[in-house]
C-alpha cells in the first residue's frame, strides 16, 4: 500500500515541478537584476560612498535621507518633476485623444496615416533630443525662423539656455514623442465603441458632443485612465531626452528626479545621496504602479462583466 | 398613407443592395421586412431611420418627405438587435435620455450648467410621469435605478422598448429585436410587442429572418430577396397565395412541396396519374407547371390506391403534436432547394405508425394547391 | 455639399498632424543634405540638396559611425534573443499552469515593468564594477534584458491566453510533451506577437542610453545613442555630418517599426496596456 502510493507520487513528480522549471531562469534573472540591485540601492543609501572608491563605505544611517529631504534644491527637483509629469501626461493624453478622434473615420490611406503618425514614437529618444536641439538653436534653428517668419518674434530666442523656456522646450519635444503612443492606444479603444450604441444615441437626437459623452467616453475611459498612469510612470523615469537636451540645466530648471540622481552619482560622485534619491523615486513609482495595477484589475473586471 | 417608399435604390460602391423598392404602408400597420441574410431588409430599415443615406428615391412618413433629414429630425424610434443600452446609465436615465436630447441646447455642454439643466429636465413632473408610466407598462418599475448589465435579456429588451416608446415616435423601427433571446422568451416578447402595437397604434416596421415572427406579428409582410421585393401582402395572402416559387418555399415549415405536373383539359397529370382539377383552379392546354402543395394538404393511403401517388417513406420524425414524413419522389420530378433537398414532405397529426422504408400512397388535396410557371416560377391564377 | 466640406477639412487636419509628426525626422534629412554655408546663411533650405549626398560618405569616414551602429546592433540583437529565451516558457507557465508563487511572479513582473531604470543605475554600476561587467557589451545586454524581459513576458502571456485550450488538449492526447506543445503549437500561433515583442526588445537595446553612457568608457565599445549624444556641445563635427549620423541611427528603427507596427499596437494594447 505505502509502496504504491510512493510510486504514484514519484511518477507525478516531473509534471509537478515543470512550472518551476519553466519559470526558474526568469525568476533568477529578476532576483539578480532587480531585487538584488534594489537591496543594494537601499544599503548604499544608508552609507556615505564615493564613486571614486565604491568599496569604501561609511554607514550613516538615515542621514542621507535627512539631507536630501531637507535640501531646498531637492524640493525644487520634486516640483519640477511634478510639473514635467503633469504636463507630459495631460498633454500626451489630451493631444493623443484629439488625434485619435481625428483619425477615427474612413478615408483612403487610413492605414498609412495611422502608421506614419507613429514615427515620433519609433524614433530613438537620443536622436529626438539631437534634432530638437538643432531646431531650438538660437541663431540657426528652424523654430526661430518660423517665429520671425510669422512676425511673432524677430529677436532670436535662446530656447534651451533660458531658464524660463528650457522646461517648456523639453516638454514640447517629449510630448511630440509620446502623443503617437496615446493616439494609437486610444484609437484601438475606439474600435470597442459599439456602432449600434452610437447609432442609438444619434436616433435619440444626440449631437456629436453628446454622442461622445454618452457613448464614446464611457467606453474608452478605463483605457484612458490606464494610459495616463502609464505615461506618469514613463515621465518619472525619462532620462535620455532631458539629459541630452539640457543635462538638467539651466539653473536646474529641467532637473527632474532621475536627472538629479544621475548628477549626484556621476557628476558629484556621491553614490550615497544618489541612492537615497533613487529609493525615494522607486517609492513614488511603486505608488503609481499600484494605482495602475488596481485600475487595470478594475477595468478587467468591468470588461469581463 | 403613413409610410411610403418610392423607387428606393441603394448602392454601396458598385454593389446594389436595394434595387428599386416602392411600398405603401397604412397608419396602424405592422410591417415586417422578411428575408434571408443579405437581402437588404436591414439596409431598408436603416434608410428609414436615416442611419444610411438613400442612393435615390423618396421616403415619406405621414405625408412628410424625410429621406434627406438627419435621424434626429425624423421622430422615429429604433430598437437594435443588441438593444444598445447605455451601459453606464441606469434604466431610468436610459429611458429619459431621448427626452433630454429633445430639449438639448448647445449650452448644455458647459460643465455644471449643462448638468443642472439636464437634471432639471429629468425631474420635471410630466417627464417623471411619462417615464414611470412607461416603466409600469413594461414591468420595469422595480429595476428603474439599476444598470443594464444587472438585468436579464428580457428586461434589457423591455428597456430598449421603453426608450423607444417614451418618445411617442411617428414610427417604431425594430431590427431583429428578439434574436438574442431564448426560444421561450422570444415567444413571450412576440406577444408583448404585438400588444404594444395594438395599444400604441402607429406604424411599426420590424425586420426579421424568422418567418414565424413575420406571420404572427405582421399585418403586412414584405418578403425581400437580393434587394427586390418578392411579395408584399398580408400574412394570409403570402401563405395561401405565394407570388412565386421562392415565396412558396420560404414561408411555412416544412416548406411547400413543388411537384412537376401538366394541365390536361380539366385534369392535372402528375407522373402517370390524372387528377380532376377543381373549378377554381387555372387551366392550360398541356402546359407544364409546378404544383405547389403544403405538407398538411397531403394525406396517406395504401400504395395501390387508385388516385394516390405511390412513394417510399425515407424519414419519419415525431415532434409530439405532429409527425413529419419525408418520401422519395421516385419518378416524379420535384423542385430542388439550394441544398439539394428533394424529398416530398407531409405532416400528420399525432404519432404516426409508419416507419422508414414503408411503401404508401399520397393523396393530394389540390383544392388548396398553387400553380407556378415551370420556367419563371411565377404564380398562375 | 456641407458633408463633403467637413470631410475635406478633416483630411486637411489629418495631413497637418502627419506633417507635425514627420517634420523633425524630415528636418534631420534636410539638414544632413544642406551644405555648411547654407546652414549658417540667413534663410533655411526647406528641401534636401541632392548634391550634398556626400555628407553620408564623409560621416562614415570622419566618425566611428559603423562601430557605433555595429555595437548597437549587437546590443539590440543580444537583448532580443536573451529576452525571448527567458520569457517564452514563463509566459506559458503564467498563462496555462497553476503553481505556488504564481501571483508573486505576476506581481514581480508587473512591478519591474514599471521600475525606472535610471533609478537603479547606481546600484547596478556598483554591482557591475564588482563583476567586471563594466566596459563590456555583455554587461549592457544583461542590463537591457532586465528591463525588456518583464514587458515581453507580460505581452506573450496575454497572447497565449488568447489561444483556445482545446488545441493544446488535442496535442496532449496525441502524446505531445509540454515543451513540445510550446514549441510546435503555441509559438507558431503567437507568431505575430512574437514579432512584436522581438521588436520591443530590439528597441530597448537599440535606443537605450543611460546604461550605455554610464557603463562604457572604451571608445571602441560605444553604442550609437552615446556616440550621437557626444556630438552635443562639441563643435568640431559639422552639423550636416551630425544629422547624417542621427538619421542613419534613426531610420532603421523607424522603418523596422513601421513594418511591424500593426502587431506592436495589438501587442501593446492587449498585453502591455491592459495589464
Amino acid at each position: 500500500m505505502r509502496n504504491s502510493v510512493k510510486i504514484q507520487t514519484r511518477r507525478k513528480d516531473p509534471a509537478r515541478f515543470l512550472p518551476y522549471a519553466f519559470i526558474a531562469p526568469l525568476a533568477a534573472y529578476l532576483l539578480i537584476f532587480h531585487a538584488y540591485p534594489l537591496m543594494q540601492e537601499f544599503i548604499l543609501s544608508t552609507t556615505y560612498t564615493s564613486l571614486l572608491d565604491p568599496s569604501l563605505r561609511e554607514f550613516v544611517g538615515l542621514d542621507n535621507y535627512r539631507d536630501v529631504l531637507g535640501d531646498p534644491e531637492f524640493h525644487k527637483v520634486l516640483r519640477i518633476t511634478a510639473i514635467y509629469t503633469v504636463i507630459c501626461v495631460s498633454g500626451g493624453v489630451g493631444l493623443g485623444l484629439l488625434v485619435a478622434l481625428l483619425l477615427d473615420f474612413n478615408f483612403r490611406g487610413r492605414g498609412l496615416a495611422r502608421a506614419l503618425i507613429t514615427i515620433p514614437w519609433a524614433a530613438p529618444p537620443v536622436a529626438v533630443a539631437l534634432i530638437f536641439i538643432w531646431m531650438y538653436n538660437a541663431q540657426f534653428g528652424i523654430f526661430n525662423d518660423i517665429l520671425s517668419g510669422l512676425g511673432i518674434s524677430a529677436e532670436p530666442i535662446n530656447w534651451l539656455d533660458d531658464p524660463q523656456r528650457a522646461l517648456p522646450a523639453v516638454l514640447f519635444a517629449t510630448i511630440w514623442q509620446i502623443f503617437p503612443f496615446s493616439s494609437v492606444v486610444i484609437l484601438s479603444a475606439l474600435q470597442g465603441v459599439q456602432s449600434e450604441l452610437r447609432e442609438a444615441a444619434i436616433i435619440d437626437g444626440a449631437d456629436k458632443l453628446s454622442v461622445f459623452k454618452a457613448v464614446v467616453w464611457p467606453t474608452i475611459r478605463p483605457t484612458v485612465a490606464i494610459l495616463a498612469l502609464l505615461l506618469t510612470v514613463w515621465s518619472l523615469r525619462r532620462f535620455d531626452v532631458i539629459w541630452v537636451m539640457t543635462q538638467g540645466g539651466p539653473l536646474g530648471e529641467t532637473n527632474t528626479l532621475v536627472i538629479d540622481l544621475y548628477r549626484r552619482a556621476f557628476v558629484y560622485l556621491d553614490l550615497g545621496h544618489a541612492a537615497a534619491v533613487g529609493v525615494i523615486g522607486v517609492c513614488i513609482a511603486l505608488v503609481v504602479t499600484f494605482i495602475y495595477f488596481w485600475l487595470s484589475a478594475r477595468a478587467d473586471r468591468a470588461a469581463g462583466k | 398613407m403613413a409610410l411610403r417608399f418610392q423607387n428606393i435604390k441603394k448602392k454601396f460602391g458598385d454593389l446594389t443592395v436595394i434595387r428599386d423598392i416602392s411600398l405603401d404602408v397604412g397608419d396602424d400597420d405592422f410591417l415586417v421586412l422578411l428575408g434571408p441574410s443579405g437581402c437588404g431588409k436591414s439596409t431598408l430599415l436603416r434608410m428609414i431611420a436615416g442611419l444610411e443615406e438613400v442612393t435615390s428615391g423618396e421616403i415619406h412618413l405621414n405625408g412628410r418627405q424625410v429621406e434627406h433629414l438627419p435621424p434626429s429630425d425624423r421622430n422615429m424610434a429604433f430598437v437594435f438587435q443588441s438593444y444598445a443600452l447605455y451601459p453606464h446609465m441606469t434604466v431610468r436615465r436610459n429611458i429619459t435620455f431621448p427626452l433630454i436630447m429633445r430639449e438639448h441646447k448647445w449650452w448644455f455642454h458647459i460643465p455644471l450648467v449643462g448638468y443642472l439643466a439636464k437634471r432639471r429636465i429629468e425631474t420635471k413632473p410630466d417627464i417623471r410621469e411619462l417615464v414611470s408610466i412607461t416603466a409600469e407598462t413594461l414591468g420595469l418599475t422595480q429595476v428603474l435605478d439599476k444598470h443594464p448589465r444587472t438585468l436579464s435579456g428580457g428586461q434589457r429588451q423591455r428597456v430598449a422598448l421603453g426608450r423607444a416608446m417614451v418618445r411617442q415616435p411617428a414610427a417604431f423601427l425594430m431590427d431583429e429585436p428578439l434574436s438574442n433571446l431564448d426560444a421561450k422568451l422570444r415567444t413571450a416578447m412576440r406577444a408583448e410587442i404585438t400588444r404594444l402595437h395594438h395599444r400604441l397604434g402607429g406604424t411599426f416596421v420590424y425586420v426579421t429572418h424568422d418567418q414565424v415572427e413575420a406571420m404572427t406579428m405582421g399585418t403586412k409582410i414584405a418578403l425581400l430577396r437580393g434587394g427586390d421585393i418578392q411579395q408584399f401582402g398580408t400574412p394570409r395572402e403570402i401563405y395561401e397565395r405565394p407570388a412565386n416559387t421562392y415565396v412558396a418555399r420560404f414561408i411555412g415549415t416544412p416548406p411547400m412541396n413543388l411537384i412537376e405536373a401538366q394541365f390536361q383539359g380539366d385534369s392535372l397529370r402528375i407522373g402517370d396519374r390524372l387528377l380532376p382539377l377543381p373549378e377554381t383552379a387555372p387551366r392550360g392546354d398541356d402546359r407544364k407547371v409546378w404544383l405547389g402543395i403544403r405538407p398538411d394538404a397531403i394525406s396517406l393511403t395504401t400504395a395501390d390506391a387508385a388516385d394516390a401517388l405511390p412513394v417510399r417513406v425515407t424519414l419519419v420524425e415525431h415532434a409530439g403534436a405532429e409527425s413529419l414524413l419525408a418520401f422519395d419522389p421516385g419518378s416524379l420530378r420535384v423542385a430542388r432547394d439550394e441544398d439539394g433537398q428533394s424529398d416530398i414532405m407531409a405532416t400528420q397529426s399525432g404519432y404516426s405508425g409508419i416507419v422508414a422504408g414503408d411503401r404508401v400512397g399520397l393523396t393530394l388535396d389540390i383544392a388548396q394547391a398553387s400553380y407556378f410557371d415551370i420556367d419563371s416560377g411565377l404564380r398562375i391564377d | 455639399m456641407n458633408r463633403s466640406w467637413a470631410f475635406h477639412f478633416r483630411i486637411l487636419a489629418v495631413l497637418a498632424v502627419l506633417g507635425i509628426a514627420a517634420f523633425p525626422v524630415y528636418w534631420m534629412a534636410v539638414t544632413s543634405m544642406t551644405s555648411s554655408e547654407e546652414l549658417f546663411a540667413g534663410s533655411p533650405r526647406l528641401l534636401p540638396d541632392p548634391a550634398q549626398i556626400g555628407t553620408y560618405a564623409r560621416a562614415l569616414v570622419s566618425t566611428p559611425l559603423l562601430t557605433w551602429l555595429g555595437n548597437s546592433l549587437i546590443i539590440a540583437l543580444g537583448t532580443t534573443a536573451l529576452s525571448l529565451l527567458l520569457a517564452i516558457l514563463p509566459a506559458y507557465a503564467l498563462s496555462r499552469m497553476s503553481f505556488r508563487g504564481k501571483l508573486l511572479l505576476a506581481l514581480g513582473l508587473f512591478v519591474t515593468q514599471m521600475l525606472p531604470e535610471a533609478m537603479l543605475v547606481v546600484p547596478l554600476y556598483d554591482i557591475f564594477s564588482r563583476f567586471a561587467l563594466l566596459d563590456s557589451l555583455t554587461g549592457l545586454i544583461l542590463a537591457n534584458t532586465a528591463f525588456a524581459v518583464p514587458v515581453v513576458t507580460w505581452i506573450l502571456k496575454g497572447a497565449i491566453d488568447g489561444i483556445p485550450t482545446e488545441i493544446e488538449e488535442a496535442a496532449r492526447i496525441d502524446g505531445c510533451s509540454r515543451v513540445g506543445i510550446v514549441l510546435t503549437i503555441v509559438l507558431p500561433l503567437i507568431a505575430p506577437t512574437l514579432a512584436a515583442v522581438a521588436v520591443i526588445a530590439f528597441f530597448q537595446g537599440w535606443n537605450e542610453y543611460v546604461f550605455a553612457q554610464t557603463f562604457i568608457s572604451d571608445e571602441s565599445l560605444k553604442v550609437a545613442s552615446v556616440g550621437l549624444a557626444s556630438f552635443v556641445g562639441e563643435l568640431s563635427t559639422p552639423m550636416d555630418t551630425v544629422m547624417a549620423v542621427g538619421l542613419t541611427y534613426t531610420l532603421p528603427a523607424v522603418v523596422f517599426y513601421l513594418l511591424v507596427q500593426r502587431y506592436i499596437v495589438a501587442g501593446m494594447t492587449s498585453g502591455g496596456v491592459k495589464g
